[in-house]
């Protein structure tokens, strides 16, 4: 569904992304994992034409590296950020009908209802406190809203940056059932973590990044076994290990 | 197929996947390997200098000397504290190759073992019977535990006499054998001995390995022994058996490229040549994580055939061992480099190498090195009993450093051979 080749990404003089070559096939929950600063939510942002880049991205056999990023929703790619970027002031409802705004139209407007339900189907706390200001949510809930408000725009593909931060263990539990959920449901998810452990729980298979370089790939089982993979997770670079020996 | 999802991938999706392998094995090669690191800057290239296979070609070739130089764990790119497995190969010199495996390496290993078998049509109902030589000790050991992973019913290699092993074939009822061309062969001159005949075996299998298989030598052994043969090829060095295997439509060895990047090179000029040109085969592995080898030179002489198989498979095919581009020679399977040979006969004369000369003969199937030495005067000795020791002595150290087999003989006036 989504091919990169040879993808970098800069901030400014910084070059974020040297080189990155994977793929997510349809249906597929793939994860990336890496520590702190290795580039991970800027593959997402790269993936979204929100950092200046690049390379060669494929999205359902196109070429999709210059198109916009507000084109790439139409497309099909949705992102869930970081840190939820909900807006506040606004209700849960609110937020969620923003989140089909490329859809305008009578026969739009069903189809919005029907998305809305299938949404509170999913996340039933999200029925209950349509009115509630989104602002005004628990970590968890607010999570839900901002991947309900991604999947209003019926996203093919589905970035989500960070999911558990800063969540308690219970809510990330429900938050991994979710992404277990929607990948039943066919939806094919990129799904970044910097709590490893968590996401090779979800995922099938895995890139592990270092310093804007893939560094390892696997299955996600493979990948729980990997040595290498746990100091990643912890946040150490594992260069220390190999010149110490 | 084991795994038809690899085994049988589209060209486009295996060229993306060997292509990001490539890249992050690169990368950790060259971040955690000093002799990578050292080897590139010296070329002028990074991780990044790659960005499509085909700057494969601009990349250092690796030798087997490479090997020798970092020897014993120089060529690691984990630490040792993650190493499970540490298994050696007989170099070029007496310092062994020293090959390491992590956790997913060994994980990896028995998956591409598991496919070798499904593809020669054993499965988890089959007895299968090893008979390789202590020589072959890692060829012994991969087999084994490709076959238990699988979850046959494995008899595994013993010192029996060949009697006893046909014994245990007829009365276990064994379904598949596990052997070497050669082997096989002696079998067969066993059998016939014994007055065995293959109609009170159950064999229905022979997976023939670590040698060549000629034409003729596949036909006897199957219309002898009134088996389907199977092959496989691979080298201790990038994880042994599972690196390529023969399938159902008996063309060539299937090659994992799904883990391993083949290429094949004009040995003189080191030019990678097309498909169907026969050369030597260098590997880059993708997957292995403790271990990788960029561009590793394997000093077999092959082609590369990138037709469709008849079997479903789409991975590339070698289209057959055809020899080797060194000197190095099998002895049943046993790779003996002169040099290393010269160091060995060398040791067990103490220190003096009179001229000499060898050749692989056989008997009664057997593949066996015969050493011929000159009967020079530091040698000499008027009494036979003295002469016949030296010659065991020689036989000894060969058969304790090899594995192998030899016949040494005392000659006066030898010429000697130029190898």
């Amino acid at each position: 569904m989504l091919k990169i080749r040879n993808l970098y990404a800069y901030y400014g003089s910084v070059t974020a992304l040297s080189g990155v070559t994977c793929h997510i096939k349809e249906g597929e929950i793939v994860a990336l994992i890496g520590a702190n600063g290795a580039g991970k939510t800027t593959l997402l942002n790269a993936i979204c034409g929100l950092v200046r880049k690049k390379g060669e991205v494929t999205f359902l056999d196109r070429e999709v590296s210059r198109v916009p990023a507000e084109r790439l929703v139409g497309l099909g790619i949705s992102q869930v950020p970081e840190g939820r970027q909900l807006f506040a002031p606004m209700t849960v409802r609110e937020n969620l009908e923003l989140g089909a705004y490329l859809r305008h139209g009578r026969q739009a407007k069903a189809d919005i209802a029907d998305d809305l339900e299938r949404v509170f189907h999913l996340f039933p706390k999200l029925k209950e406190r349509q009115g509630q200001l989104a602002g005004t949510m628990s970590g968890g809930e607010q999570q839900m809203l901002a991947i309900g408000r991604a999947l209003m725009a019926r996203p093919k593909l589905l970035l989500l940056d960070e999911p558990s931060l800063g969540l308690a263990p219970l809510v990330v539990e429900n938050i991994l059932a979710t992404i277990s959920r929607l990948k039943a449901e066919g939806m094919t998810i990129l799904l970044v973590e910097q709590n490893a452990r968590a996401a090779l729980k979800v995922a099938a298979r895995a890139y592990v990044l270092e310093t804007g370089r893939i560094i390892l790939s696997g299955s996600a089982r493979d990948l729980l076994a990997d040595r290498n993979v746990t100091r990643a997770y912890l946040g150490r670079d594992y260069k220390e290990f190999t010149e110490g020996r | 197929m084991r795994q038809p999802e690899f085994e049988a991938i589209s060209p486009e999706e295996l060229e993306l996947l060997q292509l990001e392998r490539l890249q992050s094995t690169l990368t950790r090669a060259y971040r955690q390997v000093k002799f990578y690191r050292r080897r590139l800057d010296e070329a002028g290239l990074t991780p990044e200098s790659v960005q499509a296979l085909a700057d494969v070609a601009r990349l250092p070739l690796t030798t087997r000397e490479d090997l020798s130089e970092h020897y014993p764990y120089g060529l690691f790119a984990v630490p040792l504290k993650d190493i499970v497995r540490i298994i050696s190969s007989p170099g070029t010199t007496d310092r062994p190759l020293v090959v390491g495996y992590a956790n997913q390496d060994v994980k990896l290993w028995l998956e591409l073992l598991a496919r070798l078998y499904t593809a020669a049509g054993v499965t988890s109902e089959d007895i299968v019977q090893l008979v390789i030589p202590p020589g072959l000790a890692n060829w012994r050991r991969d087999l084994m535990a490709g076959a238990e992973y699988l979850g046959a019913s494995v008899i595994p290699a013993a010192t029996l006499n060949f009697a006893k092993e046909l014994m245990v074939m007829r009365d276990y009822k064994t379904s598949v054998l596990v052997t070497t061309p050669p082997l096989a062969r002696h079998l067969i001159s066993v059998m016939d001995r014994m007055g065995l005949t293959p109609a009170e075996l159950s064999l229905r299998k022979a997976l023939l390995v670590a040698a060549p298989l000629p034409f003729a030598v596949r036909r006897e052994i199957e219309d002898t022994l009134r088996v389907d043969i199977a092959t496989a090829y691979g080298i201790t060095e990038v994880m042994g058996p599972g690196l390529a295997y023969g399938c159902a439509a008996s063309q060539g060895f299937h090659f994992s490229a799904d883990h391993f990047y083949p290429e094949i090179i004009d040995p003189a000029t080191g030019a990678v040549l097309p498909p169907g040109e026969e050369g030597e085969l260098v590997i880059t592995t993708l997957s292995t994580v403790a271990f990788p080898l960029l561009r590793f030179r394997s000093g077999d002489k092959t082609a590369l055939n990138q037709d469709p198989c008849s079997c479903g498979r789409t991975l590339p095919r070698l289209t057959g061992i055809l020899g080797r581009v060194d000197a190095i020679c099998s002895v049943g399977g046993i790779k003996v480099h002169p040099d290393h040979l010269r160091a060995l006969l060398r040791e067990a004369l103490g220190g003096h190498l009179p001229r000499h000369s060898w050749r692989v003969v056989e008997e009664e199937g057997l593949e066996v090195l015969e050493v011929n030495l000159a009967l020079e005067e530091a040698l000499f000795s008027d009494e036979v009993k003295a002469l016949e020791g030296l010659c065991q002595r020689v036989r000894r150290h060969l058969q304790d450093h090899l594995g192998l087999a030899s016949h040494i003989n005392l000659k006066e006036g030898l010429e000697e051979e130029k190898r």
